[in-house]
């Protein structure tokens, strides 16, 4: 566990400029350099403002500075030659370098020590500074330029072979064109520092530049970007199974540039180890460069555009999109990449636009890529085009030509390449296409062998009723409630899965998850057969390949896919030669694996197998199987080892599988498909109970869209889009199997509390197996279950019906004696979860109770966790709110807003949450708490959305949360303003300007992992980060994430605690942890793990009278706690006595246990792992429970009030200062002019927060605050803005504008204004309430997300626009991107389309578009009209004018969108809709 | 599912008490099918099933109320007979309101589900529509005694038979079904209930020797030698005499005795004639389940009249409200809080009443019911002629346990291990013979679980 205190991601500001027609300048630099220091704010900054994480340039080699360096030594360059830029540790590096130049033919020509200023440099990039070497290289002998390139590659490849093991030698670049200069130094000191950089000779043509966030404090000189070839912002989410394919891939490559022991001598280190996700995306570009394949097609090969299910999409380009999916998956996640080879530069957007890019094209020819606005000043004058780059765009930069090649151009050249469409159509064969019949048929099975077989692979009958059936009715993944209480599989005495021992990762923080229902345009299932051939070379023989939509196989399917394999078939092809295994054995099961994979690896050597079916249909009395997920990861690491990985598709025909889960496990550690034969056999005994006749096609295609969108689901949690992307991708944490199994069968995967053997897992299986066979006889053969349910002498469960019971009677007696019972229920519940394998180990003397610190003091670090009011009933909420108030402790609004008569009074939630779905996060609502909590993600569904059904949308919720009631809420699965942790750092700084007095928390769920998350988060200046259980409840998730995702809270917590430790954070913030807390026992064990203060959601429910009934999802909750029927809520019998009952009962039995282990405090304790050891048991002895008791050196516990962010804000608290007189007497209007710049964030905000703190959400008075800004505003512009506050800004805006926003108004216009022009970042007015956002150009992506109540008037927007929308106004009077109202419940949006291409642009799931010219909308069409008239007013916008003064024709050109299911009713325009 | 949102609580519907009284048939009229669909998707499905947790048997309640409302009768039918040797019994005659429906959820205002009428509608249904719990396809060569062919008998029979080992059963009466048979009036569970259960049984290849008692007719030392294992289900039939002064006259009997006598009569197997209640006031002297039988028998065998007394109060009464309620209705009157001191005798020793003393309740004991105190000076006769003593029941000490060495405990039970495996190898015991008196659902689960040790350890 160790090593993952220190390891990190990271994300970034980016950009590049560039001269056009490539002419060199000084100027060049300097404007690079001053961009990328405007950009600070997006990576970390340590307090002397020297020490960041990396930031760095790669130039065009400055050739005239270097032919007068070279002179000062007395030497005349070459006409061919390259530069190294080497970071060293010792000179011996370097003389490997000239060993390997030698070599190769390459001669050195001067060596120079690059002039530096370690003045610039922090504390801990001085101690880590390396020598920085230029090596000036030419050939040794007359050889081609290319020959020359491809050797300067050849030697770096081989040095970095040679020195791999020395981890501070590092090459940042070697090249004829490009060099590099880079480090762990701060963009305003690079120049200081870089001596080189001062010189007015140093000129260049380009500059990709970067700053680096890094989630540790240990940032390293060589992980400062960019990279050779590529600069990159986001995070690759599918790293692993890119860097396992590129392995896979290399089996089949030759190249026309190395000879074959050349490239043998490259392939062993194409991706270098231990370097970022980034950085090897680097590699591998740079390896497809440097074989000559062309830089579009390598960019859009690896960052495709989503082609599969974009509609409308150019039949040549998808073709050629199809064609490059033979040879390539996409490396996928967020990401703006900027990348060069010298003559061309580039910059993609990932097929989501989950990263900002924006770029100016100046009239002085100068292009401009970065992640904000207004990092150069560039006057109006000068400027040509203003635009950004939409999801999956390209655009590019042909520097001998002088020609910026924009998406269309390049789309346009690369589809035109080759006549892909003819090689896909004739030979690329589409499973579906060739079966014959049309009635779907599955494998028969007798039922004494299935019912054996469902045994045997656990279909009990609570899977059927809870799992199967659901997905049989709905076609969907089964939907349930509250959270998981039973123990880990490896902790388990009972039958269960194998699969179970996995959990699945998911996104957080760092990296978004998407939207797999609402975004379906980005995501595809598809999936292809037979060998991937040699990806350096072109040509019809790739697109030789079978395809199916999906990886999971109905019968018909598989039955082509083996007449292909089979050569006594007509059909056969060699290249899908199939075999079928048998998985099956009888003892022995490592043996057993072992020899298969031998047998199997052989064959597909030597008798060409390609399709391998690895089949346990022959489990029988005999026989057992070995499980499916150890078989095929075993198989695929050993297919790589031997180079045969990518001649072979794996397919397995398993018993395994019965929901998505279970699915997902094969395919990330490699299936390429999968047949379940048993759960479609299981299906047909259901449906044909009445009917033995009956057709199984519908109920097949039901189950397998069940399966296909949970899969989506699992990936889509992980940001990941496409199965291509995700087969191989290991992203799944282990808990509980043995270290030798994860290594030689989950490659990529890690595993925690190692344990279990091969040995182990036998023993399990052949229990299961004989209580499946010799099961004796019954009258019902299945067995019963008893995992997601409470089954008596089946799986433990904590919260089962005696626990329950004795919760309800503590709470309601006080009595001490009635909390011993629950004691003896709960402490004695032996070895179920992580803390039972841990007991105390105090030295010191246990003490008198008295000198115990007191209950009150100990209250304070009790809260109860969030739970909106929505999910649960008002009773129940204000009751928590009351009792935590009454005892000190605090309670949480969840994500639902509250009412703000609450607010101030004893019912008030000290904590406000805000989530994804910013559900009346007004400016009152942030300023009420004390805590203002993040929910980045939930326990019981971390990486998912929710949804609060209409019918549960009473009166008060639809004003808590500002919609009409009986509106579906959606939240969304990420929160749109947090794709990456400086969009992190930046919603925490919005949150610290609108109430300067609250805490900031994080809450994380605990994955592996988190440590590194935790730490990041820290330095985005959170004041406390909570630690999430897996087992957290839920109003509604699908059963798959409740059980499958996240970890326990100990493994979280231990790993976050001392990761913050480890990068000397940890007294930088408060942690907090919960998860199924309920004695003192569990508050003492989660405190000395290192956590401060303790929060109950499910308890704290229980105690309130919750009988774990895991209906919430259904509005009949009988108890009338989770449910807003008030018939139902006249049962509710919580009582603010039962929650103080229960706590104070709580918190004696914790100083009961201070006392024993001789402590006066909780403070003492935290963090103090010496008082833990593991117990003395001989199951525990299987694990490594040991390593889990870390104890390093370091603060425990927090010691500041405040995580103080870098920026101060002083600009705006002066300008607070000058508002105050209208703030005290907001009849004194009062008008401020002040220039404004991308430093300047959330501006407005701030002032908001003191205006909320008086008046509320009411505010000021229309315009009493007028602020007149000219310039570019920093992100956040006008975020949670109050009413009376109008913001009128000449210039433009970034990402996040009007955020939030409850009133008042924000006006960006300039004199470059219309269509063409961007004016404003992504994700514009998300969770806005109120108020009215003018702009007069284009907006960025994901305008108006979960907009409630603004009125918005833009002129164009980017992709996915009024997305989950509930209420407002959004008037576009341009272009907008695709996917329209995806999700949008509720609100109306007006768009201008003279083109007529908006109807393809709308996800019609929801919303419909219909015409306004008619005289039954002629509401609609004066209102329309009012606010356009409004909009000329303020803005002067040309646009709007033309559209007025012709108002009659015009009106032919707009649409109307609403929901559905409003259309009947009447728009309410007194209410703003 | 869910329905108890808008569906009330019904319950199955039974004759006027006028009606009733004046048969011994059952009261209680199985659910329509539509009905038992309807009253089981009132059920929650809940995460907790309380239900299943209190019933001692642990039945699969919520799974089979979802199927009875699924209308899926076959796989109702299988669920509830899988864990339950005799759902329809216990259906009419476990105390559901204190058990499965005591604790269910909706139990607190939303009405519970009527577990029990689903319960017997199931295998009632079943039966009608020709299913069969199924046993073994194959016998084994293994046999085991069974000594009693009481409800924990006849649950071990049926689990050892299920597994295909055969069974010859034991049993003093002439009849088989003990309690069930003898103890139990026909109004709450018709004799031909426990005949169908006893012929599926023989059917099955069980052997029964009525009219067999061990120690007597058959020696012990002959089951041991003739049999791989013996389970002893004897029951606890030793009604527990009254020690006031008085307790002895001719008309004053215990509960077991004179529900016995009834029931051999109306079986119209030799009784003792001089057990009658026609025309008399009969007083019955307890609150439990046993004493509701006598009443309610009393009533139907044609007393003058009949009166209850009980030394607590009715919310206090051990045994099912149900059972209460419909002994109200049938027109029993009933005394609270009322103790009896002696009873009373004119000079022949004819009973002429019984002289109680007025109770109150005091402080909790342990187990946390309130003690019972009596209050002085609120001494009061009650005329009675006949009075019966319904005040428990303990095991019979047979003499053949003592003399095979098999260990007993302080109240003549007999101690068993965790495999209901006696102090002597090889011999099993359960149900009330062991645990004293307690309920049907209890007996037949000791005789499921020692089934499952003695198949395991036979099959082993």
């Amino acid at each position: 566990m160790q090593d993952l205190f220190t390891s990190f991601k990271d994300n970034c500001g980016f950009g590049l400029l560039a001269s056009i027609d490539n002419k060199p300048s000084h100027k060049n630099l300097e404007d690079a350099i001053t961009s990328l220091s405007r950009m600070m704010h997006r990576g970390a900054v340590a307090a002397d403002g020297k020490s960041g994480d990396g930031s760095g340039l790669l130039l065009s080699m400055p050739k005239s500075f270097m032919v007068k360096e070279a002179k000062k030594q007395g030497i005349v360059l070459p006409k061919q030659y390259a530069v190294a830029m080497i970071f060293s540790t010792n000179s011996s590096e370097l003389d490997v370098f000239e060993k390997y130049c030698k070599r190769n033919d390459l001669t050195i020509i001067m060596t120079r020590d690059v002039p530096i200023d370690t003045n610039a440099l922090g504390e801990y990039a001085l101690n880590a500074l390396p020598a920085i070497t230029q090596v000036f290289v030419a050939p040794d002998s007359i050889m081609s330029f290319s020959r020359f390139e491809a050797l300067i590659y050849l030697t770096r490849k081989e040095t970095e072979f040679k020195l791999k093991d020395n981890a501070d030698f590092y090459i940042p670049s070697f090249s004829t064109n490009t060099i590099s200069y880079k480090g762990l130094v701060m963009p305003t000191h690079i120049k200081e520092f870089y001596k080189d950089l001062q010189n007015k000779d140093f000129k260049i043509s380009f500059c990709l530049f970067h700053q680096r966030f890094s989630t540790n404090t240990l940032p390293q000189w060589k992980l400062a970007q960019p990279f050779r070839n590529i600069a990159h912002n986001g995070e690759i989410n599918s790293v692993e199974a890119n860097r396992f394919n590129v392995m896979a891939k290399a089996g089949a490559i030759t190249s026309e540039v190395f000879t074959k022991p050349e490239l043998d001598r490259i392939l062993r280190i194409i991706i270098q180890d231990g370097m970022s996700d980034s950085a090897s995306l680097d590699n591998f570009f740079e390896f497809l460069q440097v074989n000559g394949v062309d830089f579009f097609k390598t960019a859009r090969s690896l960052l495709p555009a989503p082609w599969q299910n974009a509609p409308h999409m150019d039949p040549e380009l998808r073709a050629f999109y199809e064609y490059r999916s033979t040879c390539f998956e996409p490396w996928d996640g967020p990401a703006a990449v900027s990348m060069t080879d010298g003559r061309f530069i580039g910059c993609v957007i990932d097929r989501n636009g989950l990263r900002p890019s924006k770029y100016i094209i100046t009239k002085d020819k100068k292009l401009l890529i970065t992640s904000e606005y207004g990092v150069l000043d560039i006057p109006a004058s000068n400027m040509l085009e203003r635009g950004r780059l939409q999801s999956g765009e390209m655009m590019g930069l042909d520097l001998k030509s002088g020609k910026v090649l924009k998406n269309e151009d390049i789309n346009n050249y690369l589809k035109s390449k080759e006549p892909y469409n003819d090689w896909l159509s004739e030979n690329m064969i589409y499973l579906q296409e060739q079966v014959d019949s049309i009635v779907t048929t599955i494998d028969e099975i007798k039922k004494e062998d299935l019912e054996s077989k469902q045994r045997y692979f656990n279909i009990t009958h609570e899977v059927i009723d809870q799992i199967i059936e659901p997905m049989l009715k709905d076609g969907k993944e089964a939907t349930g409630s509250m959270g998981d209480d039973t123990p880990l599989a490896a902790f388990s005495s009972k039958q269960r899965n194998f699969s179970d021992f996995f959990k699945q990762k998911f996104a957080q923080v760092t990296n978004p998850p998407i939207d797999p229902i609402r975004e379906k345009v980005v995501m595809s299932l598809n999936t292809g057969f037979g060998e991937t051939r040699n990806i350096l070379e072109d040509g019809a023989h790739h697109t030789h390949r079978l395809k199916a939509g999906s990886p999971i196989l109905s019968k018909e399917k598989i039955d082509v896919l083996l007449e292909y394999g089979d050569e006594r078939s007509p059909r056969f092809e060699a290249s899908y030669k199939a075999k079928s295994y048998d998985t099956t054995f009888t003892t022995d099961l490592k043996t057993s694996l072992e020899a298969l994979v031998t047998t199997i690896t052989s064959e597909v050597e030597n008798e060409g197998i390609r399709t391998i079916l690895l089949d346990d249909r022959a489990v029988n009395a005999e026989n057992k199987s070995i499980p499916m997920a150890m078989l095929v990861g075993r198989l695929n690491k050993v297919l790589l080892q031997k180079k045969l990985r990518h001649l072979v598709s794996i397919v397995t025909v398993t018993g395994e599988v019965y929901d998505a889960h279970m699915a997902a496990l094969m395919l990330g550690f490699g299936a390429t498909a999968i047949y379940p034969y048993l759960l479609f056999s299981t299906i047909a005994t259901i449906v044909r109970k009445d009917d033995p006749e009956i057709d199984l096609t519908e109920s097949i295609k039901k189950i397998r869209a069940a399966l296909n969108g949970g899969l989506m689901k699992i990936m889509s949690k992980m940001g990941i889009a496409t199965m291509a992307s995700y087969r191989n991708s290991a992203l799944f944490d282990v808990l509980g199997l043995s270290g030798d199994i994860v290594d030689e069968c989950f490659h990529g995967a890690r595993g925690l509390i190692r344990g279990l053997t091969y040995a182990d897992i036998e023993e399990r299986l052949t229990k299961y197996h004989a209580h499946a066979y010799n099961r004796g006889n019954s009258l019902y053969p299945l067995n019963i279950g008893g995992y997601y349910k409470y089954l008596d002498g089946e799986e433990y469960h904590d919260y089962a019906p005696s626990t329950v019971h004795a919760i309800h009677q503590a709470s309601k007696s006080g009595k001490k004696k009635d909390f011993e019972a629950l004691k003896n229920i709960i402490n004695k519940r032996d070895k179920k979860y992580i803390r039972d394998y841990f007991e105390f180990n105090s030295k010191k003397e246990s003490i008198s109770i008295d000198e115990v610190e007191s209950k009150e003091k100990i209250f304070k670090r009790f809260a109860t966790a969030a739970m909106s009011l929505g999910s649960i009933s008002p009773e129940a909420h204000e009751c928590m709110a009351e009792a935590m108030n009454t005892i000190g402790g605090m309670s949480n609004s969840g994500e639902g807003g509250e009412d703000s008569i609450r607010f101030g009074t004893i019912k008030n939630s000290r904590i406000k949450q805000i989530a994804s779905g910013r559900f009346g996060v007004t400016p009152a609502y942030l300023r009420s708490a004390d805590e203002l909590q993040i929910k980045v993600a939930q326990g019981a569904k971390p990486g998912e959305g929710g949804q609060l059904p209409g019918h549960k949308v009473t009166k008060l919720i639809g004003r808590l949360r500002h919609t009409t009631p009986g509106v579906t809420l959606i939240s969304p699965p990420p929160h749109h303003d947090i794709y990456s942790i400086e969009d992190l750092a930046q919603l925490i700084y919005d949150m610290k300007q609108i109430n300067p007095k609250a805490q900031v928390a994080v809450k994380l769920v605990s994955t592996i992992g988190v440590g590194t998350i935790a730490a990041g988060v820290a330095k985005a200046y959170a004041d406390k980060i909570i630690i999430s259980g897996a087992d957290g409840g839920t109003g509604a998730a699908q059963l798959g994430s409740i059980k499958f995702a996240g970890n326990p809270w100990e493994l979280g917590l231990i790993e976050a605690h001392n990761a913050l430790k480890a990068n000397g954070l940890r007294g930088q913030v408060k942690v907090e942890t919960d998860g199924g807390l309920k004695t003192g026992l569990d508050v003492v064990k989660a405190a000395i793990l290192g956590a401060e203060s303790y929060a109950f959601g499910t308890g704290a429910l229980t105690i309130l009278g919750c009988k774990i009934l895991r209906i919430c999802h259904l509005n009949r909750c009988s108890v009338g706690i989770a449910t807003q029927e008030e018939k139902l809520r006249d049962y509710y019998e919580g009582t603010v006595e039962r929650l103080i009952n229960y706590f104070t009962l709580l918190a004696d039995d914790v100083r009961e246990i201070l006392a024993e282990l001789g402590y006066n405090s909780m403070e003492e304790i935290i963090g103090q792992t010496h008082l833990l050891k593991v117990i003395d048991d001989e199951f525990a002895k299987k694990f490594d429970f040991e390593s889990l008791l870390v104890d390093l050196e370091g603060d425990n516990t927090n010691n500041v009030e405040f995580n103080e962010p870098y920026d101060k804000n002083e600009f705006e608290q002066e300008i607070v200062k000058e508002v105050m007189p209208t703030i005290k007497n907001p009849n004194d209007s009062i008008v401020l002019n002040k220039k404004i710049s991308n430093l300047n964030r959330s501006f407005g905000t701030r002032i908001s927060g003191e205006i909320a703190q008086y008046y509320g959400d009411k505010g000021l008075p229309e315009c009493a605050i007028r602020l007149n800004l000219t310039g570019t505003a920093g992100q956040s512009l006008g975020a949670f803005l109050s009413n009376g506050v109008s913001i009128y800004v000449n210039g433009a805006g970034n990402d996040y504008v009007g955020k939030g926003m409850s009133g008042g108004r924000i006006v960006i216009t300039n004199e470059l204004a219309g269509e063409k022009y961007s004016l404003a970042g992504n994700t514009c007015l998300y969770g806005a309430t109120g108020g009215k956002l003018y702009v007069t150009g284009q907006v960025g992506e994901r305008f108006a997300v979960r907009n409630s109540g603004c009125t918005a008037i833009v002129e164009g927007t980017g992709d996915h626009p009024c997305e989950y929308m509930t209420g407002g106004v959004v008037i576009i009077l341009g272009k907008t991107g695709m996917n329209f109202g995806a999700g949008m419940t509720g609100g109306v949006a007006f768009v201008y389309d003279t083109e007529h291409e908006f109807i393809e642009k709308i996800n019609p799931e929801l919303v419909e578009a219909r015409r306004i010219d008619t005289d039954d909308t002629d509401t609609e069409r004066y209102y329309l009209k009012k606010l356009l008239k409004d909009y000329y007013k303020e803005t002067n916008s040309a646009k709007a004018k033309d559209i007025l003064d012709n108002f009659r024709v015009e009106i032919r050109n707009f649409w109307i969108v609403r929901p559905k299911d409003m259309m009947s009713r009447p728009l309410k325009i007194e209410e703003g809709e | 599912m869910l329905k108890f949102f808008d569906l009330e609580r019904i319950d199955a519907k039974k004759r006027s008490g006028g009606e009733r009284v004046k048969d011994f048939k059952e009261i209680y009229e199985v659910f329509p099918v539509n009905k038992a669909a309807e009253q089981s998707e009132r059920c929650i499905q809940c995460g907790d099933p309380y239900c299943h947790n209190k019933c001692p048997l642990h039945n699969l309640i919520p799974q089979w109320l979802k199927s009875t409302a699924g209308k899926d009768l076959e796989l109702a039918f299988a669920l509830s007979n899988q864990p339950s040797p005799f759902p329809e019994v216990l259906g009419k005659i476990c105390p559901h309101d204190r058990l499965c429906e005591g604790d269910c959820t909706l139990n607190d205002g939303h009405g519970a589900i009527t577990i029990g009428s689903i319960e017997t509608f199931i295998t009632e249904e079943g039966f009608k529509q020709g299913m069969k719990p199924k046993f073994a396809d194959k016998m084994t060569d293994k046999k085991v005694a069974i000594v009693g062919a009481g409800p924990a008998g006849l649950s071990a029979a049926t689990f050892l038979l299920r597994e295909g080992i055969n069974v010859e059963i034991y049993d003093k009466q002439v009849r088989a079904g003990g309690l069930l048979t003898y103890g139990i009036p026909g109004f709450k569970l018709d004799k031909s209930v426990i005949e169908r259960r006893v012929d599926l049984l023989k059917e099955a290849g069980a052997i029964f020797h009525q009219e067999t008692e061990v120690g007597k007719d058959v020696s012990f030392d002959e089951l041991q030698e003739k049999f791989d294992a013996v389970f002893i289900g004897v029951g606890a039939t030793q009604g527990r005499a009254s020690t006031i002064a008085g307790a002895d006259a001719k008309e004053s009997y215990l509960a077991m005795e004179f529900l016995t006598n009834i029931q051999k009569k109306l079986f119209g197997e030799s009784y003792d004639e001089s057990i009658n209640v026609k025309d008399k006031k009969v007083v019955v002297v307890g609150g439990g389940d046993t004493a509701m039988d006598c009443v309610r028998t009393s009533l139907r065998e044609k007393a003058r009249s009949v009166e209850c007394l009980y030394r607590r109060d009715a919310n206090n009464m051990p045994g099912s409200k149900k059972e209460y309620i419909n002994a109200k209705e049938e027109g029993v009157d009933f005394e609270f809080y009322a103790s009896p001191k002696s009873v009373a005798l004119d000079r022949e020793g004819n009973v002429i009443g019984i002289d109680m003393i007025k109770t109150e309740l005091g402080e909790p004991d342990e187990s946390g019911r309130q003690r019972v105190q009596e209050v002085a000076g609120t001494e009061f006769r009650v005329e009675a002629d006949v009075v019966i003593f319904a005040l428990g029941f303990a095991p019979v000490k047979y003499p053949f346990l003592a003399d095979n060495g098999i260990e007993l405990d302080r109240w003549d039970g007999i101690v068993v291990n965790e495999n209901y495996e006696t102090s002597k190898s090889g011999i099993y015991a359960g149900g009330d013979c062991h645990r004293g008196a307690d309920l049907v659902v209890t007996a037949a689960l000791d005789g499921r679980e020692a089934a499952k040790a003695i198949v395991s350890k036979l099959l082993a």
